[in-house]
C-alpha cells in the first residue's frame, strides 16, 4: 500500500499552497513568503521545502511554471486551490468549536 | 567555506531527491546565506539546516517513490521475507565490492573466533570415566576452568543442584539414614542462606563437598564440577568408546611399558596403568607367564594412574597360592573379591617389591595397599597420591557431578583406607631411586646355584 503523504496536510505543505495562492513563486521566494505569512515562526530548510514541494507535484496540486532566470518557478493547480480551501475550511470549523468551548475569544474569521 | 558542508551535508539525501532538487537546494542556501547576515543570523541558518536535515533525510527514505515501492517484493506475505528500497539507483561498483569483501570478514570472523576463544572441543571420550573405571578420572575438578566457563549460577539453578545432589544422595547412598542426615543438612544449608553468595561453579562444589564431609563424616563424597556438560545417568563407555579404548591399549602393549628379566634372575614389569582384563587379560597373561621363573618380582607402579579392579585381582592371584580377600573401597565384597591362583604359576612365594611415587594412584594404590597390609609385598619409593575413588561418580546437573560411595566393602585391615593421605612406603626413597633401592634389597642368586 503506497504511502499517504498528504493525509493529513501537513502544515508545510499548506503554508506551500498558501503561499502559492496570489502567484508564482520559485523554492526560495515559496521560502520567504512561508516565513512572512507565519511571522517568521516557519523557516523551511531545503530538505523540507523540497520534499513538501515533490510531494505536491506526484500529487498534481501545484505544477511547475518554467524556468525564469535559472529559477524554477511553481505555481498553484485548480485541485491544489481546492485543497487548501478545503483545509482552510476545516481550520475555520475547528475555530467555531474553540469558541464555543470558550478556549478562543475575539470575532475575527 | 560554509557552501562546501552544505554540499557535504546534502550527500544524506536520497539520490533521488539529489538529482531533482540538489541544485536549487544550494541556490536556496546561497540565497539565505546572502540574505541572512549577521551572527544571530547565521546561527539561525545552520541551526535551521541542521534540524531540517535531520528530520527530512529519514523522511525522504521513508517515502521512497511507488514505482520502486511495488518492485521491492510483496509486503507482508506469511514468513516471506520482504526488502524496503532505500535509494533508487543501484549500489555503485565500489560499494558492491566493500559489501562483498565485508561478508567474506564476517563469515571468517566466526570460525576464526570459536577457535581461537576455545569454544571448540574436541570430542573424546576418556575411558576412565566409565562406572567400573577406577582411576585418575578427568572429570574430577583438577584444573581450574578459564573464567568464562565458571558460569554465574543464580538462585534458581543453585536450587535446582541442591535439590539434585539431595535426591541423588538419597537415592544411591549406602546407609539411607545417613543420607537422609546428610540431605537434610544441604537443606538447611541452603535454607540460611549459606550459598546466596557464590555464583561460580567450582567454588559452590568446593562448598557442597565440604558440608557433605561435615554432615556425614564420609570423605569419599564429594561434588565437582567440570567445564563440558555432562551427560545425564552414570556415565557408561560407547561401544566406539570401548573400540578406541581396545585399540589404544594394542597400539600401547596394554600400558606393560616393560617386562623384563634382569641382573639376579629379578623379573621386573613397568605397568602405567591396570588396563581392563576382558581387553588386556592375555596380554597379562603373557607378561606373568614370562616372569615364571624369576626369584623376585618387582612392579614398578610409578607412572601408574589407576584402572579397573578387575586387573588389580587378576595380577594379584599370580602372587598367592591360595584365594586371598583384597579390599577394593568402591566395590561392595563379593565373591570377586577373592584372588584365584594360576595354576602352573611359581611366583606365589617369591619376594614381590612394588615402586611408587606420589603419582601412584587409585587402582594403583589398591594393588599397593592390599600387598603392604596382607605383608606380600615391600613398598619402596613414595607415599602414593591419595586417590581411593570409592566413589560412583554421578552427574546431577549439566556441569556438576556427585561422587557417592554406593556400597560399603569390607576393611580388614583398618577403618580407613588412603583416601587423601596416600599408602606409606616401607623403604622410603626418591622415586627415582626408587628401582635401584629395590634391585639391591631383591635376594640375590648365588653363582653357580
Amino acid at each position: 500500500m503506497p504511502k499517504q503523504r498528504l493525509h493529513p496536510l501537513p502544515s508545510a505543505a499548506f503554508q506551500i499552497l498558501l503561499s502559492l495562492a496570489d502567484g508564482d513563486r520559485h523554492g526560495y521566494g515559496i521560502m520567504r513568503q512561508v516565513a512572512e505569512q507565519t511571522s517568521g515562526r516557519m523557516r523551511l530548510g531545503p530538505g523540507t521545502l523540497y520534499g513538501s514541494i515533490q510531494a505536491l507535484l506526484d500529487e498534481a496540486l501545484i505544477a511547475e511554471a518554467g524556468l525564469h532566470e535559472r529559477r524554477r518557478y511553481y505555481r498553484l493547480t485548480p485541485a491544489g486551490r481546492k485543497l487548501a480551501c478545503s483545509e482552510a475550511e476545516r481550520l475555520a470549523g475547528l475555530l467555531r468549536v474553540a469558541r464555543a468551548k470558550r478556549i478562543l475569544r475575539g470575532d475575527y474569521v | 567555506m560554509s557552501e562546501k558542508i552544505y554540499l557535504l551535508l546534502l550527500r544524506f539525501h536520497a539520490a533521488r531527491f539529489r538529482q531533482a532538487y540538489g541544485e536549487e537546494a544550494v541556490q536556496l542556501f546561497r540565497d539565505r546565506a546572502r540574505d541572512e547576515r549577521g551572527l544571530f543570523a547565521k546561527v539561525r541558518l545552520w541551526f535551521d539546516l541542521l534540524g531540517d536535515l535531520a528530520v527530512s533525510v529519514p523522511r525522504g527514505y521513508w517515502y521512497a517513490p511507488q514505482e520502486l515501492m511495488a518492485a521491492s517484493g510483496p509486503p507482508n506475505w506469511d514468513n516471506i521475507p520482504s526488502f524496503q528500497v532505500l535509494d533508487d539507483r543501484p549500489p555503485s561498483r565500489g560499494a558492491l565490492v566493500l559489501g562483498g569483501i565485508l561478508s567474506v570478514v564476517a563469515l571468517a570472523a566466526v570460525p576464526t573466533t570459536i577457535g581461537r576463544f576455545g569454544g571448540y572441543r574436541p570430542l573424546y571420550f576418556s575411558f576412565a570415566q566409565s562406572e567400573r573405571g577406577f582411576s585418575e578420572a578427568p572429570a574430577r575438578q583438577d584444573t581450574a576452568p578459564a573464567a568464562a566457563d565458571r558460569g554465574g549460577l543464580d538462585s534458581a539453578a543453585r536450587h535446582r543442584l541442591i535439590q539434585a545432589a539431595a535426591q541423588t544422595l538419597k537415592e544411591h547412598y549406602m546407609d539411607a539414614a545417613v543420607a537422609q542426615r546428610t540431605a537434610d543438612a544441604l537443606l538447611n544449608h541452603e535454607k540460611n542462606g549459606d550459598y546466596d553468595a557464590i555464583t561460580e561453579g567450582p567454588a559452590l562444589a568446593a562448598a557442597l563437598t565440604s558440608h557433605l564431609r561435615d554432615a556425614s563424616g564420609d570423605m569419599h563424597l564429594d561434588v565437582a564440577y567440570t567445564e563440558r556438560v555432562l551427560q545425564p545417568g552414570p556415565a557408561r563407555p560407547s561401544p566406539a568408546a570401548m573400540e578406541q579404548y581396545r585399540k589404544a591399549m594394542e597400539q600401547q602393549n596394554c600400558t606393560f611399558e616393560k617386562t623384563e628379566i634382569r641382573a639376579h634372575n629379578i623379573g621386573y614389569v613397568k605397568l602405567n596403568s591396570f588396563p581392563e582384563p576382558s581387553v588386556c587379560g592375555q596380554t597379562a597373561a603373557a607378561a606373568m607367564a614370562m616372569l615364571n621363573g624369576a626369584d623376585a618380582i618387582i612392579f614398578d607402579l610409578r607412572d601408574n594412574g589407576g584402572g579397573y579392579p578387575g586387573m588389580v585381582m587378576l595380577l594379584a592371584g599370580y602372587l598367592f597360592d591360595h584365594p586371598e580377600y583384597i579390599f577394593s573401597p568402591r566395590d561392595a565384597t563379593t565373591r570377586e573379591s577373592w584372588t584365584q591362583p594360576v595354576a602352573g604359576n611359581r611366583l606365589a612365594d617369591k619376594p614381590v617389591y612394588v615402586l611408587t611415587s606420589k603419582r601412584t594412584a587409585s587402582a594403583a594404590e589398591c594393588f599397593s595397599y592390599d600387598l603392604k597390609m596382607l605383608k606380600r609385598a615391600t613398598l619402596v619409593g613414595e607415599t602414593t597420591r591419595g586417590a581411593a575413588h570409592a566413589a560412583v561418580f554421578r552427574p546431577i546437573a549439566d556441569h556438576f557431578g556427585m561422587g557417592i560411595p554406593e556400597a560399603k566393602p569390607i576393611n580388614p585391615f583398618s577403618d580407613r583406607d588412603w583416601e587423601g593421605v596416600g599408602v606409606e612406603p616401607d623403604v622410603r626413597t626418591n622415586a627415582a631411586d626408587a628401582l635401584d633401592t629395590a634391585l639391591k634389597l631383591a635376594p640375590r642368586r648365588q653363582a653357580g646355584k
